[in-house]
């Protein structure tokens, strides 16, 4: 018998042992540079958490120890966008015959849900405060807001590089670090809110730091596996990014700001009120990315082709032979990758492959990567 | 409520009126409005003060007479325009009952809840009013804009009535014992108490409605207002007799009850700022304004500056400053804790600005007919038709009975909306219960839950969703949409167990006191709720069909528990309930799916009872322990559930096969390798787009000599029977590359393509080589 597929005999069965596949990952992981820089930061991240750990069980505070495990927190989303950059690059096998790129959108959506329950969660915490603010101690908040300030202001920086690169390069980077950036900004602010949120309990403050940390780092991750030249889309996308990473900014301004007027002015109220905005902020700036990436997961037709299809039907429509033009269906499979299926009707004696050539020139044109025509020929 | 008419009598001019109008020349209308409207909140919270010397009655009086004067004299009624007949008189004289008692309430309103709260509830436009209540009892509301808008008012009234904790130092500050003195404040009191309110929310119900009632006596005095001769003419009149109606009451009042001014002519000055402010100037300016713009523009500015003035002042009312600044030499008064600015009126008067805005905006549609254009002349065409055209915009009656049906028609939304009401009622009850009792960790739990019916919601509307018609932009129906709030609901659920989680380890350390006597018949009605859902859960698994219908059951118990025991902290209780909702929308109608389900609320009971075996532990041997342990074994029970969920909603997301239907595509594909005529497939792409849609891509070569409709309707037969329903069926012969690069265009495209498909490492057959 014929071999279903050319590839049966690469794909082995996953049964490896467990060093092998650990160094595989780190070797899969360090071998591009987004990725790379994403499991950097984690690795930031984590010794951070670690070292807030062991001196909360030192010194025993127990505000200490549960704000390492709100980093531990933050560093799941981190890791989620590590796991994608990794699983984004798996080969395609029988089961997933897409292979796995589109866990990088998943992985966009997963973080930016958690930014949302983050954001609700900080945002309801500031209600509550602002209905009876409680007493803040600030001593140690104006540094580390600053600190924040600091990496967040690196964390641009950083981006505009990784724009520059985009100018040269494809641009998906950026749509890329799109997906899996969103959670990193977030966090930061998630950070300071609960670093407000607890200040009684001494250490804290100490999230806002990393938290921003993250946040960017993943901002340029990604850039490097694109995989075709850029789509109308990711300009956008850009913008949305930077956006996304100004809003960071204001909000550690934010925070320095209701730093300094608690601490010489004894505003309580401030707190409450940044940490509200900060909310609000990362709400918004989420929204964007939520609203694609469900999109792309209901199989809706892109945006930048809605405009473009109408058009190709068209064309499509007469050119000779062709009666109808039924079920189309177009989808994103991962950022700027676009799929499409079409159901032709024929005359009789129309010639087919003609048909089908110039229909696939046509969407090509349009930027549908992989096309799918079915021609039915009608019935005398 | 002296800004009558404003909008109605002059509506005509108003609303039908050249509409492009220079906006420079409208510059200082507005201007001019603002100014007005500043004036006006300045009056009224001068009145506010006023009020706490004089008694209301005599204070309408004393305003009504005032305004009655000054408009008598501006308008001179009684020596121009028509004679006033007999039953006009008797017409003017029922609008002066019923304008006195409108401001009777309104000051009686302003009495109770101070200036800024009546402001923000009582000077929306009745532009305002009118499309909010369009859009809540009729069916013409005009988009969902204003259903937008109509849900911010009500949210900014709600956020007035429950989060304004105003009403305690009000109430310690001036239960004002002294204005009793008068039978009808006294009725007012009465009934507020018998509601069961505070004064304060007394007043913002007695507030929106005397709202209510101003709008609805505004458009019944429209016609009057005509017959008589203007507005202005009907206002002056009215309140002429007004005044001779408040007068024998006013005297009986003097009479009877020893007044508390020491010196009525130190309240002369501030009796005439109140009725030039609040009545006089605010009535002319309205009424020129709204006849130079629009009444929904008029209203817009309007509202929005008397909003912000009423925070300013507000704010700063009571300040020192604003104390010396302020000519009258009022009684003093040293409670500036009463009526003070709190989030809760901040809040409100933010969603009150937005909705102002938002339901003035588009009211060019008008409220009977929809503006479809305008004619060559500049005036514009009204659709009076236009309700039956207007199907997209639904009112909320008859949106929600439209979704109540559909969302009984189905089994599964059928069996989450009883779920979901379980709960709430549940919630409720608890949340009454907690507010009746006092008891904070009863309210903070009740809250938690209503947090938790979010979730249910989700799934609620995602079951609804799932039956939306396919459209031009979602090519394939909705179907996903199941899958996708599965999965946020299993994501939601994995934080909260991870929360849950970190909780329990804090608390294993140094496991806190724990208040018990609560937690056993809260927990044990969670429990009851819940096996309630592994019933409809059961029954529905045993029907099969049925999918991913129940989840929501568990809710109650779990967080109970924790919520009681921490009711201070209210922070993690959160559980138990996260189970329930999770599974709702993941069973797309697989079996393994509803198995995972059905397991997911086994594991929920089984966290419910732990809470309550913990309870146990902790009443009988005092095993603090006890608490913890229990909340480790839910939290990861409920990790443990949720796993299979997100993995099989990961698997349909990233457009794995079907594994259910993995072998028979094998075997379909071996089908087609032998169909006569194949030379070979490519790229086969199966995929389930949700629980009922398995789409399927394949291009298939064959030998140039074959027909190809026959090889379509083999393989598309073939895999019909393996399950794909929305394929598409690519046959290539080898002239179709030649075909393909013999355009020069399009081989750099397919070049293109063949070398992105490389990078993506889709490359998997030898055969795709131009």
């Amino acid at each position: 018998m014929l071999p279903l597929s050319i590839k049966d005999d690469e794909y082995k069965p996953p049964k490896f042992n467990l060093l092998r596949k650990v160094s595989g990952w780190f070797r899969s992981i360090l071998a591009d540079k987004t990725s790379r820089n994403l499991f950097f930061f984690l690795c930031l991240n984590l010794s951070f958490a670690f070292v807030e750990l062991l001196y909360g069980i030192w010194s025993n505070s127990l505000g200490l120890i549960s704000d390492s495990f709100h980093m531990f927190f933050d560093c799941t989303a981190l890791l989620a966008g590590l796991a994608a950059s990794v699983i984004s690059k798996w080969r395609s096998n029988d089961a997933f015959s897409y292979g796995y790129v589109r866990a990088e959108v998943l992985a966009g959506f997963v973080n930016g849900l958690f930014l949302i329950f983050t954001a609700f969660f900080i945002f309801s915490e500031g209600v509550e405060r602002a209905l009876e603010p409680p007493d803040v101690h600030h001593e140690r908040l104006l540094p580390v807001s600053i600190l924040g300030f600091i990496v967040n202001l690196i964390g641009i920086f950083v981006f505009q590089h990784g724009g520059h690169g985009h100018s040269h390069g494809s641009g998906h980077e950026h749509s890329h670090s799109l997906f899996n950036g969103g959670l990193g900004h977030g966090h930061s602010h998630g950070g300071h809110g609960h670093s407000h949120e607890h200040k009684h309990a001494h250490g804290h403050t100490h999230d806002h730091g990393h938290s921003h940390g993250h946040s960017h780092g993943q901002d340029y991750c990604h850039g490097d596996h694109s995989l075709e030249e850029m789509g109308g889309s990711s300009k956008q996308i850009l913008q949305g990014v930077f956006l996304h990473i100004v809003a960071d900014t204001l909000g550690s301004i934010g925070v320095i700001i209701s730093a300094l007027l608690m601490q010489n002015y004894g505003l309580m109220i401030a707190d409450p009120i940044c940490s509200m905005l900060i909310a609000l902020l990362i709400g918004v700036s989420i929204v964007p990315l939520l609203k694609e990436s469900i999109g792309i997961l209901m199989q809706r037709t892109p945006p930048s082709l809605e405009n473009a299809l109408p058009q190709c039907y068209q064309r499509v429509q007469q050119l000779q032979g062709v009666y109808s033009l039924h079920d189309p269906h177009f989808w994103t499979l991962c950022t700027d990758v676009y799929i499409g299926t079409l159901k032709l009707l024929v005359a009789p004696d129309a010639d087919g492959r003609w048909i089908l050539s110039q229909t696939h020139n046509i969407f090509t044109q349009a930027g549908v990567r992989q096309l799918y025509i079915q021609i039915d020929v009608a019935a005398m | 409520m002296e800004e009558k008419y404003s909008g109605q009598a002059l509506a005509g001019g108003g609303l039908l009126g050249p509409v492009d109008v220079p906006s420079a020349r409208l510059t200082r209308y507005i201007v001019l409005l603002c100014f007005a409207k500043f004036l006006k909140a300045v009056g009224l919270f001068e009145s506010y003060d006023l009020l706490k010397a004089v008694h209301l009655v005599q204070f309408i009086f004393i305003v009504q007479l005032g305004s009655a004067f000054f408009m008598v004299l501006f308008q001179k009624p009684f020596s121009s325009g028509k004679v006033v007949t007999k039953r006009q008189w008797i017409k003017i004289f029922k609008h002066a009952v019923v304008g006195c008692i409108i401001s009777l309430l309104w000051f009686f309103g302003l009495t109770l809840c101070g200036p800024l709260r009546t402001l923000l509830l009582f000077e929306h436009s009745d532009v305002v009013v009118l499309s909010l209540l369009s859009v809540l009892f009729t069916n013409s509301g005009g988009g969902p804009a204003k259903t937008r808008g109509a849900a911010f008012f009500i949210i900014a009234v709600i956020c007035l009535l429950l989060f304004d904790n105003d009403d305690l130092m009000a109430k310690i500050a001036e239960h004002p014992e002294g204005h009793h003195d008068s039978a009808l404040t006294h009725v007012l009191y009465t009934i507020i108490a018998f509601l069961g309110v505070a004064d304060h929310k007394g007043g913002v119900l007695l507030l929106v409605v005397a709202l209510c009632c101003k709008v609805g006596f505004h458009i019944a005095s429209r016609k009057l207002s005509v017959d008589v001769g203007g507005a202005k003419r009907l206002q002056a009149l009215s309140h002429l007799v007004s005044v001779v109606l408040l007068c024998p009451w006013v005297i009986v009042l003097s009479l009877t009850t020893e007044s508390k001014v020491e010196s009525w002519s130190s309240l002369i000055m501030p009796f005439v700022t109140v009725i030039f402010f609040v009545v006089i100037l605010d009535f002319y300016v309205e009424s020129i304004c709204s006849v130079k713009m629009e009444a929904s523009t008029c209203a817009r500015y309007g509202s929005f500056l008397i909003f912000i003035s009423a925070l300013l002042f507000g704010n700063f009312w009571t300040h020192p400053i604003t104390d010396q600044l302020r000519a009258m030499n009022k009684p003093p008064h040293h409670e500036s804790t009463e009526h003070v600015l709190s989030g809760g009126v901040v809040v409100s008067a933010v969603f009150f600005i937005l909705s102002a805005n938002i339901l003035s905006y588009p009211s060019r549609k008008g409220q009977k007919g929809t503006l479809i254009g305008y004619s060559p002349e500049g005036t514009p065409l009204y659709n009076f038709m236009g309700d039956a055209l207007q199907q997209s915009s639904q009112s909320l009656p008859r949106f929600i009975k439209e979704s109540l049906k559909q969302i009984l028609e189905e089994y599964d939304s059928r069996q989450i909306f009883y779920f979901l009401c379980l709960n709430l009622a549940f919630t409720f009850v608890e949340l009454f219960y907690g507010v009746w009792t006092n008891s904070l960790g009863l309210i903070s739990d009740g809250f938690h839950m209503l947090f938790d019916c979010s979730a249910l919601v989700m799934g609620l509307f995602a079951a609804l969703m799932t039956r939306w018609k396919a459209t031009r932009i979602f090519s394939y129906g909705y179907g996903r949409v199941e899958i996708l709030s599965g999965f946020i609901n299993g994501l939601f659920l994995m934080v909260i167990a991870f929360f849950v989680f970190m909780e329990s380890v804090a608390r294993l350390v140094d496991p806190p006191d724990i208040d018990t006597n609560m937690l056993t018949p809260v927990s044990v009605g969670g429990l009851i709720v819940n096996l309630v859902g592994i019933c409809a859960f059961s029954h529905a698994h045993s029907h099969g069909a049925s999918r991913g219908g129940c989840h929501l059951h568990d809710h109650s118990h779990s967080h109970h528990g924790h919520s009681h025991s921490h009711g201070h902290v209210h922070s993690h209780s959160d559980h138990g309930h996260s189970h329930g909702h999770s599974h709702g929308s993941s069973a797309g109608g697989m079996n393994t799916n509803m198995r995972g389900v059905f397991l997911h609320v086994l594991a929920d009971t089984l966290g419910s009872v732990g809470v309550i075996v913990s309870t146990i532990f902790i009443q009988q041997f005092g095993w603090l322990i006890a608490d913890p342990l229990c909340s480790l074994f839910i939290a990861t029970l409920i990790f443990l559930s949720v796993i299979p969920l997100l993995k099989d909603a990961c698997q349909v997301l990233l457009l794995r096969i079907p594994p259910e239907q993995e072998k028979d595509l094998h075997a379909a594909l071996e089908k087609i390798q032998k169909i006569e005529g194949v030379i070979s497939y490519r790229d086969p792409h199966f995929w389930c787009h949700s629980a009922s849609v398995v789409a399927g891509t394949i291009h298939v070569q064959v030998v140039s000599d074959v027909m190809e409709q026959r090889i379509v309707q083999q393989v598309t037969a073939i895999l019909k029977d393996a399950g794909v329903n929305n394929l598409t069926v690519q046959v290539e012969k080898e002239a179709y590359f030649q075909h393909m690069s013999g355009l020069s265009t399009g081989f750099q495209d397919v070049l293109a393509m063949a070398q992105q498909l490389e990078s993506m490492k889709y490359y998997k057959d030898g055969t795709y080589i131009m």
